[in-house]
Parts: C-alpha cells; sequence; structure tokens
C-alpha cells in the first residue's frame, strides 16, 4: 500500500460513501452534502454576534452522533459538517463586523478597523468581497501546508519518539500552551493545573476512582462534554449576559442605515495590490497555527501590523483604520489561514490547539475508530489502515470546503448581514438551554448538567479574572494521555525514575519546556487573547 | 376436595403461567438502558450495539446504549447495582469484572448482588508481537527476553499478573506496560512503543495477513487461528485468561426477565445472517453462550477463584 | 496599589487552594502512593498525577502573587457576584422544575408513577417543556431587567424546537429528566 492508494481512498471514501438523495441518476453522497450543510450553518453563526463556531459545533455533535451512530462510518460526514462549521464560521465573522462594527468572532475585531469606515463611505459589498477573497485565500494556503506537512511530521514522530520522549513532548505542548495563552504566564499555569486536576478525579489506574470523595457522582469522573461545553461555552453565556445586564439601564438607539455607492466589484486591480498583503498574512497565519494554543486573534493582530507597518511605508492612501481594504486583507487572510494549520499538531500529535480542534478530537473520540495523534499515519504492508483513510479523507473534506467557499460561500456571505440583528438577550438563553440539553442527550443524567453549570462559573470566573480557559479545557483533554504516557514510559523504562531525561530528546525537550515559562515570565510585552 | 382440586388447578394453571412467561410473553417495561462498559468503536462496542440493533429490528425492543467505562467494568457494575432490576436496565462487562476485578477492588459488592444473564463470545486471547520482530516462536522470544528485558503490553490488572507469573516461569524480567483496552495494546505493540501484549481477538486480520504473530494462547485451550501456539499451562504457568463477554443485571432479576433477555441475545447472535452474528462470529471465532444459572455460577467460581492468582502474584 | 493586590490575593488564593489539594485531598482521597511497588516492579501510583496538577497551580499562584504586571491584573466586584447568585438562582429553580415536575404530576393522577411513562408523550415532555420555558424566560428578565410575555413565549418556543431537534427524530435520545427516573 502506498501513500498514493491511500490518497485515493481517502477521495474515494467521501464520495463513494452512503449516498444521501439520488438527483437525477447523479447520487450525492453524504459527506459531501453534510460539508455543504456545515459550511452554510457556518456563516450563518459567524455573522451572528455572540455566536461562534464552537457553539455550533458543540450543540450538532449530539445530533449528528444520533444520526449517524458509532461506527467509522459516521466519521467523515461528521467531521465533514464540523469542519465546514469551522471554515464558514471564519469568513462569517467579517459580516458584523464590516457592517456594524461588531465582529461576530473575536478574531475579526480588527476587520471592524477598516470595514466598517468602508462601509460608512458606501462601499460595503466591495469591503465584503475583499474579505471573503483574502479569507479564502488564506484558508486554502494553510490547508495545502496542512496536508503536506501533518503525514511527514507524523511519521517523524513516531519513529524517533519512544514512550518517555513522547511524555516529555506532551508536557513542553501544555507548557507553552500556558504560556503564551493570555499574556500572563502565572494565571495560564493555574488555568492548565486546574484542567489536569478535573482530568484526575475518578479516573486512574487503581480500583478505587480516586479523589470522588467516596460519592458514585464523581466515581465516573466528570463527563468531556460537561467540562468542555461548560468552560467554553456555558462561561461565555454567563459573561455575555452579564454584560448585558449592565449594559440594560442605557441601550443604544439603532444606527440610521447609510446608503451604499459607488463601484462595489472586485476588480483584477485590486486583487494585485492586495495580493501581498493577503501572502504575508497568510504565512504569518499558518506559521502561528502551526504551534498548538496560539489562536486566530494573535494571528490577526500581528497580520495586521505587519501589513499597517508595509502600507505606512508605500504612502498609499487610504491609510489603515480609514478604510483601506488592505487592512481587511491583512486581517482576513491571518485569521483563516490559522485553522487549517491548526490541526497540524492534532493530527500529527494528538495535541488539540484551539477550541475548533477540541471539538474534532471529542467527535472522534466519542464516535471511535479514530485516535487522531501521529499513528494513524502508520502506512502499513497488506491490510489496509482504516484511519489512514479517514485521514486522507478529512483532507479531502477540507478541500471540498475550500471549493465550496469560493464558490458559493462569497454570495451566501453577503446575504448574511440581517443576522447580527438577533438580539443577544434572546440569543443567549436559548443558547444555554440547547448546550445544556445537548449534554443531557449525551450523558443522560442530571448531574452532567449540574457539573456542566459549575464548570461554566468557573469559565466566568476565569474570564472575568483574566485568565483564558483555554489551557484549562486543551490540559483537560491531554490530561489522561499525559498520566498514560508517564506510567507506561516509567513502567517501559523498567521504572527508570529519570525516565524524562535520561534520553537526549526527552531531556532537550524538559529544557525547552523550563525555558519557555521562564521566557514569558520574563517578557513583559501584553499579548492580547 | 373441591379445595385440594382448585389447588391443583391453580397449581397447574400457574405452572403454565410460568413456562409460558419465560421467553415468548416477557416484554421489557419500556425502552432497555443498555451501559456498555467498553470505549466507543472498538470490538466490543460494536458487539453490543449490534446486539442491541438485531433485538430492536427482530423483537420491536428499544434500547438505548450508553457508555460507562473505566476500571475494568468496575464504573459500570457500580452504576447498575442500585438500578431497577426488572430488565429495564442491562449492561456488558467481561467475567473478569465480575470475578478478578470485584475480589481486588474490594468495593462492597459480590458477583451475588448482581444478575448474570448470558455470556455472547470468549476471547480469543493470544500473546502477539509484530512479524517484524523476527521471532517465528515463543521460544524465540523468551530467548532475546532474556538479554535485555522486554516490554510486555497488558489492558488489566488480572493480565498483568498473568504476565509477571510468565515471566518468573520462564525466568525472564518483563517490562509490564498497562493500557486501557486491547486496540491500545495492539497499537502499542505496531508501533514499536512494545515488544509483545496479550490481544483478545483483535489481532485476527493482523495475524491472517501475516504482519502480526500469535506466539502462545493465553487461554487454557490453544487458539482457533493457531492451534500449533503453547498455551499458558504449556508454558509453566497455572492460571489462564479464559473470559467472556457477559450481560449482567441488577441483583435480584425476575427469572423470567433474565431468562427472555438470554434467549434473545443468544438467538441473535447463533441466526446466520444477523449482524451481530456475523460480527461475532469474524472477531471472536463465534458465539459462546453460557446463560442464567450457569453463567452466575462462572463468575462466582472466578469471584472465589481470583485469590489464588493474587497470591501466586504476590509472592 | 488595587491592581497589585488583585494579583496577590488572586495568586495567595491558588497557592492555598494547590497546598490542599497536595496536602489534605489527594492523600486521603486516593488509594496508591505517588511510586508503587507491585510484583517487584514499581509503577507510578495515583497520587503522583494529582500532586503534579497541585505543583502547576501552585507555581502558577507563586508567580501570579510575584511576578505578574499590574495590568494583567483583575477583581470581581461586587457587583459580579450578585449577578451570579441571581443568575444561579433561576437555573436551580427551573432545573429543579424540569427535574421534578413530571413525577410529582405522574405521583398525583397515576398508580404507577412516572417511571413507566417516561417514553410515553407528553409525560416525557412535560419537564422539560415548563422547566426550559422557565430557564429561557427568566435568564431573558434578568438580562433585560423586566419579566414579559415575549420572554415566556421564546421560552415555550425554544423548549419545543427543541423537543422537536431530539425527541421526535431519534427514539435513543432522552431529555432530561428521563434518563434519570
Amino acid at each position: 500500500m502506498g501513500w498514493l492508494d491511500y490518497v485515493w481512498m481517502g477521495v474515494l471514501a467521501v464520495f463513494q460513501g452512503p449516498e444521501l438523495i439520488n438527483l437525477m441518476g447523479l447520487p450525492i453522497p453524504v459527506t459531501l452534502a453534510m460539508i455543504a450543510a456545515g459550511f452554510l450553518l457556518g456563516i450563518a453563526v459567524g455573522a451572528t454576534p455572540g455566536l461562534a463556531g464552537p457553539m455550533a459545533m458543540a450543540i450538532a455533535l449530539p445530533i449528528l452522533i444520533s444520526v449517524f451512530g458509532f461506527s467509522p462510518d459516521a466519521l467523515l460526514p461528521v467531521f465533514g459538517f464540523l469542519i465546514g462549521i469551522m471554515k464558514g464560521a471564519t469568513i462569517g465573522g467579517a459580516v458584523p463586523a464590516i457592517l456594524f462594527n461588531t465582529p461576530g468572532t473575536p478574531d475579526a475585531y480588527m476587520t471592524t478597523l477598516d470595514g466598517y469606515p468602508m462601509t460608512q463611505a458606501g462601499q460595503a459589498r466591495k469591503a465584503l468581497r475583499v474579505a471573503h477573497f483574502s479569507s479564502a485565500s488564506g484558508d486554502t494556503f494553510s490547508d495545502i501546508v496542512l496536508i503536506l506537512c501533518a503525514p511527514f511530521l507524523a511519521v517523524l514522530v513516531e519513529r524517533y519518539l519512544d514512550l518517555p520522549e513522547k511524555t516529555a513532548l506532551l508536557i513542553l505542548s501544555l507548557a507553552f500552551i500556558a504560556a503564551v495563552i493570555g499574556g500572563s504566564v502565572g494565571k495560564g499555569l493555574i488555568s492548565l493545573g486546574l484542567g489536569l486536576l478535573a482530568a484526575y478525579v475518578g479516573t486512574g489506574e487503581d480500583f478505587y476512582p480516586r479523589l470522588s470523595m467516596g460519592t458514585q457522582t464523581l466515581a465516573q469522573g466528570f463527563p468531556i462534554a460537561a467540562v468542555v461545553l461548560g468552560v467554553l461555552i456555558i462561561g461565555e453565556v454567563f459573561k455575555s449576559l452579564e454584560d448585558l445586564w449592565s449594559e440594560a439601564r442605557n441601550r443604544r438607539s439603532p444606527r440610521p442605515p447609510i446608503t451604499q455607492s459607488g463601484d462595489q466589484r472586485l476588480r483584477w486591480t485590486d486583487i494585485r495590490r492586495l495580493l501581498p498583503f493577503v501572502a504575508r498574512s497568510a504565512v504569518i497565519g499558518t506559521a502561528i497555527g502551526a504551534l498548538p494554543g496560539i489562536g486566530s486573534t494573535l494571528a490577526a493582530t500581528l497580520g495586521y501590523t505587519t501589513g499597517n507597518t508595509r502600507h505606512a511605508r508605500s504612502g498609499a492612501r487610504p491609510r489603515f483604520g480609514e478604510g483601506a481594504p488592505e487592512g481587511i486583507a491583512a486581517t482576513e487572510a491571518a485569521n483563516s489561514s490559522v485553522s487549517g494549520a491548526n490541526l497540524i499538531p492534532v493530527l500529527s500529535l494528538g495535541i488539540p490547539g484551539n477550541a475548533a480542534a477540541v471539538f474534532l478530537i471529542l467527535a472522534a473520540d466519542t464516535i471511535g475508530g479514530f485516535n487522531p495523534g501521529p499513528s494513524v499515519f502508520r502506512f502499513t504492508g497488506d491490510v489496509v489502515n482504516p484511519e489512514l483513510v479517514i485521514a486522507f479523507g478529512l483532507f479531502t473534506c477540507m478541500m471540498i470546503a475550500n471549493l465550496l467557499n469560493w464558490t458559493i460561500g462569497g454570495a451566501f456571505m453577503r446575504s448574511m448581514g440581517f443576522m447580527s440583528r438577533i438580539p443577544k438577550q434572546i440569543l443567549l438563553p436559548v443558547v444555554l438551554l440547547l448546550t445544556l440539553t445537548s449534554i443531557y442527550v449525551q450523558e443522560t443524567r442530571m448531574a452532567a448538567i449540574w457539573f456542566a453549570i459549575g464548570f461554566g462559573v468557573l469559565g466566568y470566573l476565569m474570564r472575568r479574572l483574566g485568565m483564558s480557559p483555554l489551557p484549562f479545557v486543551i490540559a483537560f483533554i491531554l490530561g489522561a494521555k499525559l498520566e498514560e504516557t508517564a506510567r507506561q514510559a516509567f513502567a517501559a523504562t523498567g521504572g527508570d525514575p529519570f525516565f524524562l531525561v535520561s534520553s537526549p530528546i526527552a531531556a532537550l525537550f524538559m529544557v525547552l519546556t523550563v525555558g519557555v515559562i521562564l521566557r514569558s515570565t520574563r517578557k513583559s510585552k501584553d499579548l492580547p487573547t | 376436595m373441591k379445595s385440594i382440586l382448585k389447588a391443583a388447578i391453580a397449581a397447574i394453571g400457574l405452572t403454565a403461567m410460568t413456562t409460558g412467561a419465560m421467553a415468548a410473553d416477557w416484554t421489557p417495561p419500556g425502552p432497555i438502558k443498555l451501559m456498555i462498559a467498553f470505549r466507543a468503536g472498538g470490538g466490543a462496542d460494536t458487539q453490543a450495539r449490534l446486539i442491541a440493533e438485531d433485538l430492536e429490528a427482530k423483537l420491536g425492543w428499544k434500547f438505548i446504549p450508553e457508555q460507562v467505562t473505566g476500571k475494568g467494568g468496575m464504573n459500570l457494575a457500580m452504576a447498575i447495582k442500585d438500578q431497577p432490576n426488572d430488565g429495564s436496565v442491562i449492561g456488558m462487562v467481561v467475567t473478569e469484572t465480575l470475578g478478578y476485578n470485584m475480589m481486588v477492588a474490594n468495593a462492597g459488592v459480590t458477583p451475588d448482588d448482581f444478575t448474570a444473564i448470558t455470556t455472547t463470545a470468549g476471547f480469543q486471547m493470544g500473546i502477539v508481537s509484530t512479524a517484524e520482530k523476527g521471532w517465528t516462536s515463543f521460544a524465540d522470544m523468551i530467548a532475546d527476553a532474556k538479554k535485555s528485558p522486554l516490554r510486555f503490553g497488558v489492558m488489566s490488572p488480572k493480565l498483568a499478573d498473568i504476565a509477571y507469573l510468565l515471566g518468573e516461569a520462564q525466568g525472564v524480567d518483563f517490562n509490564i506496560v498497562s493500557v486501557k483496552g486491547g486496540k491500545a495494546v495492539m497499537n502499542g505493540v505496531t508501533a514499536g512503543d512494545m515488544d509483545l501484549g496479550f490481544m483478545a481477538g483483535i489481532q485476527g486480520k493482523g495475524v491472517a495477513a501475516g504482519d502480526l504473530v500469535n506466539l502462545a494462547s493465553a487461554l487454557s485451550v490453544p487458539l482457533k487461528q493457531t492451534p500449533e501456539a503453547p498455551t499458558l499451562a504449556d508454558l509453566g504457568v497455572e492460571f489462564s485468561a479464559d473470559g467472556y463477554f457477559l450481560f449482567i443485571g441488577p441483583g435480584g432479576m425476575p427469572t423470567e426477565a433474565r431468562d427472555a433477555l438470554a434467549a434473545a441475545i443468544g438467538e441473535a447472535i447463533s441466526t446466520d445472517g444477523m449482524k451481530s452474528n456475523g460480527m461475532i462470529t469474524k472477531a471472536f471465532g463465534g458465539p459462546a453462550l453460557i446463560a442464567g444459572d450457569d453463567a452466575q455460577a462462572l463468575v462466582s467460581g472466578d469471584y472465589a477463584a481470583a485469590g489464588a492468582l493474587l497470591e501466586a502474584a504476590s509472592q | 496599589m488595587r491592581a497589585g493586590k488583585a494579583n496577590l490575593a488572586l495568586g495567595l488564593g491558588a497557592a492555598l487552594l494547590a497546598l490542599i489539594v497536595a496536602l489534605i485531598w489527594v492523600p486521603m482521597d486516593t488509594s496508591t502512593g505517588m511510586i508503587e511497588k507491585m510484583r517487584r516492579q514499581t509503577n507510578v501510583g495515583d497520587a503522583l498525577a494529582p500532586t503534579l496538577a497541585a505543583a502547576f497551580i501552585l507555581i502558577g499562584g507563586v508567580l501570579v502573587a510575584m511576578l505578574e504586571r499590574p495590568e494583567t491584573a483583575r477583581r470581581l466586584s461586587a457587583g459580579n457576584l450578585s449577578f451570579l447568585l441571581q443568575l444561579l438562582g433561576i437555573l436551580a429553580l427551573s432545573l429543579a422544575v424540569m427535574r421534578w415536575l413530571g413525577p410529582a404530576v405522574a405521583e398525583l393522577l397515576t398508580d404507577t408513577g412516572y417511571r413507566p411513562l417516561r417514553d410515553t408523550a407528553p409525560w416525557k415532555h412535560l419537564g422539560f417543556l415548563a422547566g426550559g420555558t422557565a430557564l429561557v424566560a427568566g435568564l431573558i428578565a434578568l438580562a433585560e431587567r423586566r419579566l414579559s410575555w415575549r420572554g415566556l413565549l421564546i421560552g415555550a418556543a425554544a423548549a419545543l424546537a427543541l423537543i422537536a431537534i431530539y425527541d421526535l427524530p431519534f427514539d435513543s435520545l432522552l431529555l432530561p429528566p428521563n434518563g434519570d427516573v
């Protein structure tokens, strides 16, 4: 079985999977339909301030699993839908940023800086076209890098890293995530430690479920859906509800409509002018996305700042911040190119780097039959490695989503302006009920709902205290894996207590870990979350 | 006279009623919650879900499958213990859960607190390595193990004890690596993180293709796929990893509910053309049914025997 | 200075929590120590990983208390806490309705109780519909600082929509509270 066979089987797995309907003799594979549905839903969700891609992924997951079941056949349609949401939300976020000066997703904040001035100048549709073109370019570039890099990285990891090195690499990744998210390494470490602690309740090797305080409720540990959705989504809902509660006294009056005029098309000359900005930002975004935990907001900031420096030097008008299409291009290309590259650590190391990747892992974990990590890329002899077929199927899904993005994405995105009129005080309570219900149908016990609300309060407190919840979630997901790998490394080395430093590669990872933390404590630069 | 006659008629009526109710008449009171002690997507989980599908299709019963994993099935046992015992909650574990694991866990329960319904299939537990290692027999592996300690992957404490005793009997030291589930042992062995390990049937495809080798049978009988491989008894270990997948319910389940469930499951997995039958035949070499009181006796025996293995391995 | 104090309080709080976890909770609530000797082989015990987690919290807490720049400091206000209390009150009430309304009504009106009815409409929807409506309406009222008929209608519509999404098409999904009864 050569690698080309696997690529081909992956493509076939998408196109020859079970068919949804037969349209005049043309079978429509269900995976294809799911990618398209997820993509359109993602644009709508991204265009709605207060909703975000991860929320839609979280709520869709139990429904998807009920539809497709727990067989390996379910993996590609479910992944396709989730990837569609991920990509759709990325471009959708620019819509309210440009039209109403309210970013639909946090990483679209920089888009408001030039997008809204263009709207005020009567160039809204052109601004949306610039955002779509840059976003789709960045996204496609990032996916190509992912497809080229992840398999090779994974093969290297499997060939050269033994159990002790894998343990050290997990520790390094966690420390890195804690250090770079949120600009405060201390708070990052607290968040990380709490996440690990939550992962260790009820688990363990011995028959007594540790840290369960003798109760049956804690003996099975915290359900993963309750923790992840609690901290990431319910916490965010609580915080936004409070913002509305505090604002309730002084509501703003609606803005007067702005008349649109002039040439709204994106001309070839425009594209030539924007391309350097798109290219630079795509490289920045991809590089940042490949490191776990940094995320698209920093990429957007860096892309915008770099673009701004170049633009200012050239002296062209309008300047960044005054309605320059280049500003939108620099931001959107950077934040969109994070999403593909973010799957590099997921597929080659099994380490999720952002919320979207967390949900892909959650889906794989619930359905079973696919364990994201280096073992996926095992090119076997005679027996087909089904996980590898799924991996290439996943890549195919991403490229199909890109194709949709280039063809129908722009027009659909431009029609989504009305989504931002849905009032948040109605949207958020409904999202909360939806989330709690989706947790219950997965866990079928009220205790799971109470856990979710408890972790929601934790997520709320973390946000109010300026502590990023992402290290918590990633540590919770990796906690069990870290402990298992460490146990196995310890046992496999015959009980060597210094297994983390006794091989050169492991020792190097540990030195880097200490280095990352020390460096971040010294650095006084405040990174945006 | 009249009253005796009346009693006799009543008695006959009663017997007739119970026999009639045994298999055909019992229907579950509402949907059946099916707890599964295995990770989603693995062979055991697939087996449980396929059985549920078959019964839904055949009898119109309704199942709500739910994963309750961890602690070698003990999490499921503790969760199912206090559920209603009217047949509306059942769970799938392995016999080891009610035997060795329940003994070691010391959680205040014994097999008598549960109702054994029926086994479905036995393990084809082999001691397996990759063909790349170059070992064609168990003796080849032992010769290498004498040079430097090998890594032995196991997926339960009982197997860890057996691996230890095997090393002792053969005069070698294994570094015993515990992982979660048979799939993890196979992944570890194929990736080279471990040199050999226990696999309970999952190795079948790889052995057939020549990528994996069954070095020995971990059962009291030879493996169906590799009958020439020695058994544990041949290798000087008096214990075995014999075991079955087992449906259980909370203790004191009414006999007619238990027997109706056992009969329905047994029929589904032994009927050609049923999904579960196909899967069990492929992965576990065919169904192995021990139902009702026999199943209860089996786990009680395992529970009582666990002490001997523990004691031997602790020396 | 207030900002600096906020960091000091957070850091020391985290450090204290870490010490309680590592020195009291973990030793008392795990059955094997950090390192265990089993069958003449040493293994990692169940206490090691949680202790390590506590160590991360401790290091983080110390860093926040000693080294953190004041501009990253955030503190909770009395307003935050008052909001949180109202929020949790609404959630507790509506979830209690969701959990107990069906069983309570079934207890009153039927001989069998709720359990045999947990898969029968309209019984199985009763608690979810009432509790879900209360939850959404309550939170809308909280955000708008006034109770409105509109909120109740939206709540009921949301709960009905969820019943339509999860319950009608899927036989094997259970809405709250039907997995608990």
